[in-house]
């Protein structure tokens, strides 16, 4: 076979890719729009004020899992408790720290050592001791050896004392109203929505980008923060806003997850087998209860609850993103026998081969695209106005995709400073350019760790902040 | 046509889209529909605009009630929530908004704690029109209705004590919750009877209520809970024993020498909570008890009083429970 016929094969398989692919957002974002408009009329009539004072909404047990987070911690549990919820608790779970994460939460919250009872419901790492705050009764602090974050998120549902489990990150910075927000909604269908997740911001810094806890000043104005942010309102407004309408939303993000706590005992919390836990739990979620065929709704909605961490240098972000990549093939793997079946219906005929097709061969064919294009142009075996015409289709696209995404941000009543959406704006078209390659490298070298069966965390090191009081 | 000019043609197109989607964008800008904050132009609209309706002629016709009455039983869940919201706000000044609420807590209840959190906070206003509903064939209405009367003192007094023996154990357990707020010798008397109900929910709700009333009179009657098969019940029992103060040491010392082990280990954090082992191992002329405590308690029981004593904290003072009610 000559290299003309190999390129013609190769040229063909990626428009059919590329014809697939951007077919696919372009409905998801039709459907995410749908949605968004649904959910912009449910926030309008409906009176968070209410929700966030009456006592006849759930309790909610908040977990925080810390691993040497003593720079981001305070600020998030902080935030966490001034949220805006009638009756909540704060469970913070030390994960057998090696840094002063400990220390610095029983300065900033005058802890006590106590004893305390767990409810015995799963099994963890040993718990070293507990910690009361003698500032806020309802901070409950677990310090115990290092697990991992599935563990230490375990080893706080085995002390949860209300209906509702919100699994929270400790880089995680929160709005007043999160949780009045996301309880009106778990409210309408009690008996159906056992799971449900909302849009996190990203931020340098999450403390300083939310202001009186509810304004927020974001987008960050660097070109590496935005252009995350840009991925961000992709992945929520235009995949999983659409997933959660079409019934299969398979990632409620670690960073906020609210779960039904009968449910998480059932399934004996979040595994410790993987290398990261909220994806995996999804997927499980999914997995048994359509198996059981019990009737059950996991939603995203697009209300933003909170500001996270971005990485701000490539270094960190390209560790990010290989975990990320690693995690999905892992978890793709795992629950591969729901791909195509039936039985478990839009989640096996639609979620799953979305996630092949988006997730998995991605950065594959991004690679053999790129390749096949350059090798093509330098050998006159490509016609260069298709690549030029290709690049150009692509960008644009992209560029569409953001900005509908941005489109259903500004519906919702949540748009950023005319200032930053401008940036957001002028800076999609260059995308492709200056942010994907680091994306494609990044899920190129965590497929190439996964293939080599690399489990490890990774986690990336934390941006340098302020300190905070 | 060729490859590359389809590929231009639709790159044109998709351009297009583009634009105009980034147009949209800015013109809501610039026409001043956009917002700055999370919600707050809805919000702030929503809010704002009920008052004025809500003192226009408009609202008095028979036409809004019913259109209201009908936004209440309409199959769409957001006319129901958008009906109610409404209702809530009107009832501040209009009976007959108090009434539709009442009518759709009673007969539509798909959103019943909506409609709820609206009547209990048109306290004291709403009581008497709650109690037929107390008798309502449906669980929720009655549950709702009975933990609604928690705001009147009097009527649950009156009222409520029949429902302890109600077949719905969340209705027995809202009629202990609404019975705590009473005080009375009645409600201690339920109280007492439902610490050995067959559901968990029940004892939980029970135990509280008696430590509640009696303070730490009750101790003898809730400690057996401390052994209890459901870890709610023994949690709720921990913390009404806590709640009842130092005085009940006197009561949980001749635990620790339980044969049951989850008994011998309540008492001990129940003495922890309390303040008793700090107190004990401030005065340091009762190393007794203390040891006998600290045995009952395990390791991180010994290891966190030490820590206390070392870093000269100490836990009680009037019996501070840590916990609010887990619901």
């Amino acid at each position: 076979m000559s290299l003309e016929a190999v390129l013609q094969v190769l040229v063909a398989a990626c428009a059919v890719y590329l014809g697939l692919v951007y077919a696919s957002y372009l409905w998801l974002m039709a459907v995410g729009l749908w949605e968004n408009r649904r959910r912009v009329r449910e926030h309008t009539i409906d009176d968070v004020a209410t929700v966030a004072t009456s006592r006849f909404f759930p309790g909610v047990s908040v977990v925080v899992a810390a691993y040497n987070e003593s720079a981001a911690l305070p600020s998030a549990v902080r935030s966490l408790l001034a949220l805006d919820y009638s009756e909540f608790e704060v469970i913070v779970v030390n994960d057998g720290s090696t840094d002063e994460t400990l220390e610095r939460l029983v300065a900033a919250f005058d802890l006590v050592p106590v004893e305390a009872a767990a409810r015995g419901v799963v099994e963890t790492e040993r718990v070293r001791g507990y910690y009361r705050s003698t500032l806020d009764a309802r901070l409950l602090v677990i310090d115990k050896d290092n697990g991992g974050k599935a563990d230490a998120l375990n080893a706080g549902l085995d002390h949860c004392r209300f209906r509702y489990v919100c699994g929270v990150d400790a880089d995680t910075v929160f709005a007043r109203d999160a949780l009045s927000r996301v309880m009106r909604v778990v409210s309408r269908d009690p008996a159906r929505i056992v799971g449900l997740t909302s849009f996190v911001e990203i931020a340098e810094d999450p403390s300083r980008a939310l202001v009186d806890g509810s304004s927020f000043t974001i987008p960050d104005s660097r070109p590496l923060l935005a252009y995350q942010t840009i991925d961000y309102l992709r992945a929520f407004y235009n995949n999983r806003i659409a997933w959660s309408r079409l019934d299969f939303m398979l990632c409620a993000i670690g960073a906020f997850q609210v779960w039904r706590r009968d449910l998480l005992d059932d399934l004996r919390g979040w595994s410790r087998d993987f290398t990261c836990e909220d994806i995996e739990l999804t997927f499980r979620v999914h997995e048994v209860l359509r198996r059981r065929g019990r009737p059950y709704h996991v939603v995203c909605l697009p209300d933003r609850v909170g500001v996270t961490e971005g990485p701000d240098t490539v270094r960190k972000l390209v560790a990010q993103r290989e975990r990320w990549q690693r995690v999905i093939l892992e978890t793709w793997w795992a629950y591969r026998s729901m791909c195509l079946n039936r039985r478990y219906g839009s989640v096996g005929l639609v979620g799953m081969p979305f996630y092949l097709l988006s997730e998995i061969v991605a950065p594959v064919f991004e690679l053999v695209a790129v390749v096949t294009l350059c090798v093509g142009a330098v050998f006159g075996l490509v016609d260069w106005r298709l690549c030029v015409a290709v690049t150009l289709l692509i960008t644009v696209l992209n560029s569409l995709f953001s900005t509908g995404a941005l489109l259903m941000v500004d519906l919702h009543g949540q748009v950023y400073r005319r200032r930053g959406l401008v940036r957001l704006l002028l800076l999609m078209p260059l995308e492709l350019f200056v942010y994907r390659p680091v994306m494609t490298w990044a899920r190129i070298k965590g497929t190439w760790r996964f293939l080599r069966g690399d489990r490890a965390w990774h986690k990336f090191e934390r941006n340098v902040r302020a300190e905070t009081p | 046509m060729d490859g590359p000019a389809a590929l231009i043609l639709a790159c044109a197109l998709a351009a297009v889209c583009w634009l105009g989607l980034a147009g949209a964008i800015l013109i809501r800008r610039l026409s001043a529909r956009g917002r700055t904050r999370s919600g707050e132009h809805a919000a702030i609209a929503d809010a704002s605009a009920a008052p004025r309706m809500s003192s226009g002629p408009s609202w008095e016709a028979a036409g809004t009630r019913a259109l209201l009455e009908r936004g209440l039983r309409s199959g769409d869940s957001d006319d129901r929530i958008a009906s109610i919201g409404v209702l809530g706000r009107l009832a501040s000044e209009h009976e007959w908004a108090v009434d539709c609420l009442v009518e759709g807590l009673a007969n539509w209840t798909e959103t019943p704690e909506r409609v709820a959190a609206h009547l209990d906070s048109l306290a004291p206003r709403v009581g008497e029109r709650l109690v037929p509903l107390l008798g309502h064939p449906d669980d929720v209405v009655r549950f709702y209705a009975v933990r609604l009367l928690g705001r009147y003192r009097a009527l649950a007094g009156r009222h409520v004590a029949a429902l302890t023996r109600d077949s719905c154990p969340n209705v027995r357990a809202a009629a202990l919750e609404t019975l705590r707020e009473t005080g009375s010798s009645d409600a201690l008397r339920c109280a007492l009877q439902l610490l050995d109900d067959d559901h968990p929910l029940v004892r939980a709700h029970a135990s509280r209520t008696a430590s509640r009333i009696s303070g730490p009179a009750a101790a003898r009657f809730v400690a057996p809970l401390l052994s209890d098969p459901s870890w709610w019940v023994r949690d709720a029992a921990r913390e009404a024993l806590v709640a009842a103060g130092p005085d009940v040491a006197d009561m949980m010392l001749p635990l620790l020498d339980d044969e049951d082990p989850a008994r011998r280990s309540g008492a001990a954090l129940v003495l922890q909570d309390v303040g008793t082992i700090d107190e004990l191992a401030r005065s340091g002329d009762r190393q007794e008890p203390l040891e006998r405590i600290l045995g009952a308690g395990g390791e991180r029981l010994r290891a966190a009083a030490a820590a206390r004593a070392e870093s000269g904290q100490s836990l009680g003072g009037g019996g501070s429970s840590w916990v609010g009610t887990a619901s």
